[in-house]
């Protein structure tokens, strides 16, 4: 071996250089191994969890909305399939010319879709964005025969919310509408983005019961978006339903008497506060926006000079006009001011604190009483009873009423009203009470405001005789029955008030159209000035605002009430000859359906 | 031709962690390909076969005989890679193929074996401790010739890997400082040159994207970014064999070519890096360690050229799979899917088994 050395060249130079090199090759196999050691062992965690997002796919199964029906179990609201295509960017090639094919596809303006998209631009690319709904299955069927060519489109069956009754009730069971970003935030996690919920009415009283909870399945999927596997899988559990107070041929008979004009209608179970009937008009049909997306239909309803979207019944804010007179005569009898048989003369007209102050009726009504006051609905008569309760006592019984205070229904967006007194005014307007005001407000004008549905709790309240009911709509398995008298007014006052009542329909006073034979009929007129007199005259011969609001309120039968009627219709004129009968005809209806 | 001596003086350790390291290469083709239309680990496995048989084939062969004739090898490598170039079909965007009725032959690989064996033929004789200028460009045309037809296919991946055969040279013959600083004022003209006349934009993305890999996650940085989701997530112990999400679910590109390294470190862990980088240094240091068993200058030369050749080619790669270079398309020497580097890497180790089994030997 030795020998060779001295036989051959002598290449140690660059053997040697060969040695140093693959010293060099293990220094940087041992410096590559500390970046390893970084990659697998310190960030281990954070690229874990990027494999595991990689491989799992979180599919939420939306769950079926309860249902909503009447007190009988006719459906007001339920569902139907409906399919929706939802866009996940994290797929997407090339984004721009993602959407341009996908607008293609789904016929859809491309600043409409890239709008949609934007809304949510915050999220995360890999979660779905909703870009249509409500296709049905003829329509799905166009994008799903073509779904291999955009692997960023997922298809998700949905159920859609319908209403099968269309306009009825709209008010009462509300409608849905997309999540906002605000109540997503407030959500923490429960809500997905493109959820619906509940936007007024039933549906968002009682949302939480409604909704259900999603279901959700956890499942291995490929870089193309292939299921490989399921992990777990947990279903949707459906909504409750909800059963309403509503009467169907109740609420359908209210609304159709509204048909046509502007007002409200308020039907309770006078025992129970059950609300058998509420309804607004005009109305709307939710089934025609419930979409992510808001259509034509919708802007044109929000800007509808006549707010078809107002609940009138809990929202509309009128001054109760005679109806006020019934408050007014209990805190009188109550607070011993007049007794029953007091009477005051009524001219047509009369001077109090120096002003003018007419009655309706400008013959005038002769020497009136309590019980012709209400039967004849007489200002002259509630001017002077008023005059002598002054107004703190007069905003005390209307507040006994029930009237400045929201009624408690379990709807949302209730109005409180306003109940006026010196107080109010030194706050609000920063003047003093004047005491023509009070005059005003005695027959149920001036500042006073009172919603429908206060109106209806306040009759029934008198119909008790004393025992206030709370208006509702959920019904309940076991109704809760009024007990004892809550009110401190005595029950023979309330009789007193309640036989001029029955006089007003039942022997040819205000309230004769709501006449029921062989029904009870308590009730009372209203009719309320829009404008003063003198500013109607100004503004001349359009009718609709020289007419007055026309009111009427009353409960049947005398003895042992069942049921309080509410009707208010805008611009209806006098209150004997709209409202009137109308209630007469919901009295008829619900006598002639609870026959024994 | 070969006598009994040679037969026994063959380096059966440096043909074993050949096969050890081959082997390697193919349970992961097998593990990241399983799933795919046509068996590959089987067809890697019928080309480890022939690749074996061309190893044995040259070793029949007197290197030195190789290296006389290498001018000719040389020429004829220029010419199939011009007419590549010339009448070529694209194939996947390049012109890197023959397409022949049963396989494909991508000639830039076997070509840098004509390299080596030129460049050692030139330098053979050559004595002084430092490189003149005159051969030092000679140098760089040699290997520059086939390199600039390779980029142009354009193959840029399999371009660089020509690249350590020339400084391998350099480092052998060793250079005056002037000529250091003269070549790498070169470069820098030559890369300037480059960046802004040759490279295509998507190439000048995978090499900006190293930069920053997370500023463009769906385009260029994806492959970078799963091929570390994948070696991170394995861990130290790794996800079992088969079972690389990142891999078996394809969010890993690339797979069973040049991101097969990254697949061993999803299903295997660092304990899988660890062991691969042994097997694979062992490898290198056999390789290395030849040079002292040659008895010539031209046998020290080829032996250094094709450890530096493969021990580039290696790190890379490797550096690829964690971000540290571009996505340039460089095969994983021996581990990663594909004929032409196979055989071509063989032939590279049966040139140093035969320098070593004829060391004693007087033709």
């Amino acid at each position: 071996m030795k020998k060779e050395k001295q036989i051959y060249e002598d290449l140690s130079p660059i053997q040697d250089k060969a040695q140093k090199t693959l010293i060099l090759v293990g220094i940087v196999f041992i410096l590559i191994l500390f970046f390893f050691w970084k990659i697998q062992i310190l960030d281990h965690k954070k690229y874990w969890r990027q494999s595991e997002a990689n491989r799992l796919r979180e599919i939420i199964l939306p769950p079926q909305r309860g249902l909503i029906k009447d007190r009988n179990g006719i459906i007001l609201a339920k569902n139907i399939a409906s399919f929706q295509v939802s866009i996940i960017r994290e797929n997407c090639r090339d984004i721009e010319q993602s959407y341009q094919r996908i607008s293609r596809l789904l016929d859809l303006e491309l600043p409409v879709l890239r709008e949609r998209i934007d809304k949510y631009k915050y999220l995360p690319l890999f979660q779905p964005i909703v870009i249509v709904d409500n296709l049905n299955v003829d329509e799905i069927s166009r994008v799903k025969a073509r779904q291999a060519e955009f692997p960023e489109l997922i298809i998700q069956a949905e159920p859609k919310r319908n209403y099968p009754h269309e306009t009825l009730a709209a008010h009462v069971i509300g409608y849905l509408q997309e999540i906002s970003k605000e109540e997503l935030g407030r959500a923490k996690g429960k809500k997905n983005p493109g959820d619906l919920v509940g936007r007024t009415g039933i549906e968002r009283e009682y949302e939480n019961q409604l909704v259900g909870k999603e279901g959700r399945i956890l499942e291995i999927a490929d870089s193309l978006g292939r299921k490989r596997g399921e992990i777990s899988r947990e279903d949707a559990v459906p909504g409750q339903d909800i059963r309403l107070t509503l009467d169907f041929s109740l609420q359908r008979k209210a609304e159709e008497l509204l048909e046509g004009r502007e007002g409200a209608v308020v039907v309770l179970d006078s025992k129970t506060g059950e609300i058998l009937a509420l309804a607004s008009y005009p109305t709307f049909d939710p089934n025609k926006f419930i979409s992510r997306f808001s259509p034509q239909e919708w802007l044109n309803l929000l800007q509808d000079p006549e707010f078809p979207l107002e609940n009138r019944a809990i929202r509309g804010l009128y001054a109760p006009g005679s109806l006020f007179k019934l408050t007014m005569a209990l805190g009188a009898l109550d607070s011993r001011v007049v007794s029953e048989w007091k009477t005051y003369y009524c001219t047509g007209s009369t001077r109090i604190y120096g002003h003018a102050f007419s009655c309706w009726f400008r013959g005038g009504h002769g020497s009136v009483n309590l019980y012709s006051g209400i039967k004849h609905s007489c200002n002259i008569y509630f001017y002077n009873v008023g005059k002598l309760m002054g107004i703190e006592e007069i905003a005390k019984y209307a507040r006994i009423m029930g009237f400045g205070i929201r009624t408690g229904v379990d709807l949302p967006g209730e109005k409180e009203g306003l109940v006026p007194d010196p107080d109010w005014k030194r706050r609000v307007r920063n003047e003093p009470w004047y005491p023509g005001e009070t005059i005003s407000v005695s027959i149920g004008q001036g500042p006073l405001q009172v919603t429908p549905l206060q109106i209806a709790a306040c009759t029934a309240l008198i119909a008790n005789r004393g025992r206030a009911i709370t208006p509702y709509l959920f019904k309940k398995n076991q109704s809760t029955r009024i007990g004892s008298p809550q009110v401190e007014i005595h029950e023979s006052v309330f009789d007193k008030v309640i036989t001029g009542m029955w006089k007003s329909v039942n022997e040819g006073g205000t309230g004769r159209a709501a006449r029921v034979q062989g029904f009870d009929v308590c009730g009372k007129t209203g009719s309320t000035q829009v404008v003063s007199t003198a500013t109607a005259e100004k503004l001349g011969q359009d009718e609709r605002i020289v007419k007055t609001h026309s009111w009427y309120t009353g409960f049947a039968p005398k003895e042992n009430p069942e049921i309080v009627v509410t009707i208010l219709v805008e611009y209806g004129g006098m209150g004997g000859a709209t409202a009137a009968p109308k209630a007469g005809e919901i009295f008829r209806l619900y006598r002639d359906s609870h026959d024994r | 031709m070969i006598d009994r001596n040679q037969v026994r003086n063959i380096d059966w350790v440096l043909i074993g962690l050949l096969i050890l390291n081959t082997a390697i290469g193919m349970a992961f083709i097998h593990s990241s390909s399983q799933y795919l239309p046509g068996n590959h680990a089987l067809k890697q496995f019928v080309l480890f076969l022939g690749a074996l048989i061309v190893l044995f084939v040259f070793l029949s062969i007197n290197y030195r005989a190789l290296v006389d004739y290498s001018l000719y090898f040389y020429s004829v490598a220029l010419i199939v890679l011009s007419g590549l170039l010339l009448f070529g079909r694209l194939t996947a965007g390049t012109k890197s193929w023959i397409v022949l009725p049963v396989f494909q032959i991508q000639p830039s690989e076997p070509t840098k074996i004509t390299v080596i064996l030129v460049l050692a033929h030139l330098f053979s004789s050559y004595r002084r401790d430092s490189l003149s200028l005159g051969l030092g460009f000679l140098s760089i045309l040699i290997v520059g010739a086939p390199t600039l037809l390779v980029a142009m296919q354009p193959d840029l991946g399999t371009a660089l890997t020509y690249i350590p055969i020339l400084l391998a040279v350099f480092v052998m013959v060793g250079l005056k400082k002037r000529t250091v600083i003269i070549l790498i004022i070169f470069a820098l003209v030559l890369g300037i040159v480059g960046w802004n006349g040759f490279l295509k934009d998507y190439q000048k993305e995978r090499i900006t994207t190293l930069l920053s890999p997370q500023k463009d996650p769906l385009g260029a940085g994806y492959q970078t970014i799963q091929s570390k989701i994948a070696i991170g997530s394995g861990g130290f112990l790794g996800k079992g064999y088969k079972k690389g999400t990142q891999s078996q679910l394809r969010f890993l590109p690339a797979r069973h070519t040049d991101f097969i390294f990254s697949v061993i470190g999803e299903e295997f862990g660092l304990i899988g890096v660890i062991v691969t980088f042994l097997v694979y240094f062992l490898f290198l240091g056999r390789l290395f360690q030849s040079t002292t068993k040659s008895r010539d200058r031209a046998g020290v030369f080829i032996i250094y050229m094709v450890a530096s050749m493969i021990a580039f080619q290696f790190f890379v790669n490797v550096f690829m799979t964690i971000g540290l270079f571009p996505i340039a398309g460089v095969p994983l020497p021996l581990i990663s899917y594909g004929g032409s580097s196979l055989i071509t890497n063989f032939l590279a180790v049966s040139l140093v088994i035969n320098v070593r089994m004829r060391r004693f030997v007087n033709v």
